[in-house]
């Protein structure tokens, strides 16, 4: 498991989220700080606003209220936070490499360094020798992959994932799983999940924080044992799943 | 459901067309049905072509052709680009100039001959005006579009990756995203361009619409012909040539 070191990445205060100036709010109450180095999923039904939370933390969507704390780490040559989304959103015009290379231009380090962080981010991900094929031409699970690697390759404090396996098939989906346990164990990245799927979620993060109710807020913040295997994986599924559903209404 | 023809049986195919209709085109003109100065037939172009070629008028014609054509195609194309994406990329713009381009777009460039000729004279700057106007308007509407056409989605990974200013936006995504839209309207620009080159020098401006201006003057139809052929064969190299570069451009699209 990643080490924790207790200190705080992120620190969303009071944070409501809504569409449009006179819709009401669809998620309110946000109180969240979330730890360096954990693997935090959010998990709750459509709609409560799990994928706009994570645009609010990237800064691409205003909250409605309260305040975002990004603890950044001063370093030169990094971004705060990147994004992967569920459909890879690869720039097809760019070869692979120069797709994980999007985020790193026009940060001050120098081209040497740029293309070895390139390079690693790609060995990170196995596709060192993918780097010079255009996007059209790899698998969905392999431009996932060159998405994870291109959010990476900027070396964020927080890696904020949207369903980054929603659209891909289940034989696909549980070895990207596997891969993105074994990247978190390796970079230590904190990562901050959007799933609406019960399972992953208990098989890769740390903590798990249900959205849900109208409007929504959060409903339940539990710690877990990643892993499939792990001896409660059923237990804490279905603990999840009852706690939606007292706080789901259609 | 049409069988796929095999690819050496479509070229064998569309020779034996073009044999056909040279045949066809042949006999109606030996047969005398037709006077011979209104239709001339095509084994009299090949003689007319050694003709022009060994005075040097053809090459000349050819070559002051070319250069109204290239001149007003480079300028009508970069304008139209620029302005195209203008427009579509800045919404303050788009609404002042809305109207003018809708007052502007539909008189045919053909009807600013007299003003070409009363600004610029029967010169090389007119006809390159005429044809830089007809090729701005198709480039103009092919950038508007496709520049609009660009996924939101990549305009927001842009703004993810800190690629979200004016500048990098606009190269990084913007453009690149546009670009086989753009060059759709580049090469439909290169065909109206050649059509406009004709109409132009049909008032006097030197070059290959003028010299068949001046044939069919005198009857001269086999001249008339040779220069037709000449125009479609200069269209079909532009053509290739610019596909050519396309694709290289467009490797990375299936």
């Amino acid at each position: 498991m990643a080490k924790i070191n207790g200190s705080a990445v992120i620190d969303l205060k009071g944070v409501a989220i809504g569409y449009g100036a006179e819709a009401p709010p669809v998620l309110v109450d946000v109180d969240l700080s979330i730890e360096r180095g954990s693997f935090v999923a959010i998990v709750g039904p459509s709609g409560v606003g799990k994928s706009t939370l994570l645009r609010v933390v990237a800064g691409l969507h205003e909250a409605r209220g309260g305040s975002v704390t990004i603890h950044e780490t001063k370093k030169p040559g990094h971004r705060p936070v990147s994004l992967v989304f569920q459909d890879a959103r690869l720039l097809p015009w760019r070869r692979v490499a120069k797709n994980v290379r999007f985020g790193l231009e026009g940060l001050p380090i120098a081209a040497a360094e740029r293309e070895e962080r390139v390079a690693a981010a790609l060995r990170l991900v196995r596709l060192d020798d993918y780097g010079r094929r255009w996007p059209y031409e790899l698998s969905g699970g392999q431009r996932q992959r060159v998405g994870i690697a291109r959010a990476l390759a900027v070396d964020p404090d927080i890696l904020l994932m949207d369903e980054p396996f929603g659209a891909l098939d289940a034989i696909t989906r549980h070895s990207l799983q596997d891969e993105l346990l074994r990247i978190h164990r390796e970079t230590g990245k904190t990562v901050l999940f959007v799933t609406h799927d019960l399972e992953e979620a208990v098989h890769l993060a740390d903590r798990i924080i249900v959205l849900g109710g109208s409007p929504a807020r959060i409903v339940q913040d539990v710690r877990n044992e990643p892993g499939r295997d792990s001896g409660g994986f059923r237990e804490q599924v279905e603990q999840l799943r009852s706690g939606i559903a007292d706080n789901y209404s259609i | 459901m049409r069988q796929p023809l095999k690819l050496h049986s479509s070229i064998a195919l569309s020779a034996l067309g073009v044999g056909a209709f040279l045949l066809a085109w042949e006999a109606l003109a030996r047969s005398g049905v037709v006077p011979a100065g209104l239709l001339p037939s095509p084994s009299a172009v090949p003689g007319a072509f050694l003709a022009e070629f060994r005075a040097g008028t053809w090459q000349a014609m050819v070559f002051a052709s070319l250069s109204h054509y290239l001149s007003g195609l480079a300028l009508g194309t970069v304008l139209g680009i620029t302005f195209g994406t203008a427009a579509a990329t800045w919404g303050v713009w788009d609404a002042f100039q809305a109207w003018v381009v809708r007052m502007l777009r539909p008189i045919p460039s053909i009807a600013w001959i007299p003003f070409a000729i009363i600004w610029f004279g029967v010169s090389k700057s007119a006809a390159t005006f005429l044809i830089a106007l007809t090729v701005f308007w198709i480039n103009y509407y092919a950038t508007y579009s496709a520049v609009r056409g660009v996924d939101k989605d990549l305009i927001e990974l842009g703004h993810a990756f800190g690629q979200g200013g004016l500048i990098p936006r606009l190269f990084k995504i913007v453009l690149p995203g546009a670009l086989p839209g753009i060059l759709s309207g580049v090469r439909a620009g290169l065909g109206q361009g050649w059509m406009t080159v004709v109409a132009a020098e049909l008032f006097g401006i030197s070059g290959l619409g003028a010299r068949m201006s001046d044939a069919s003057g005198l009857l001269a139809t086999h001249i008339v012909v040779l220069y037709m052929v000449t125009i479609a064969a200069l269209y079909g190299v532009c053509d290739f040539l610019f596909m050519q570069v396309q694709q290289r451009v467009l490797a990375w699209q299936k």
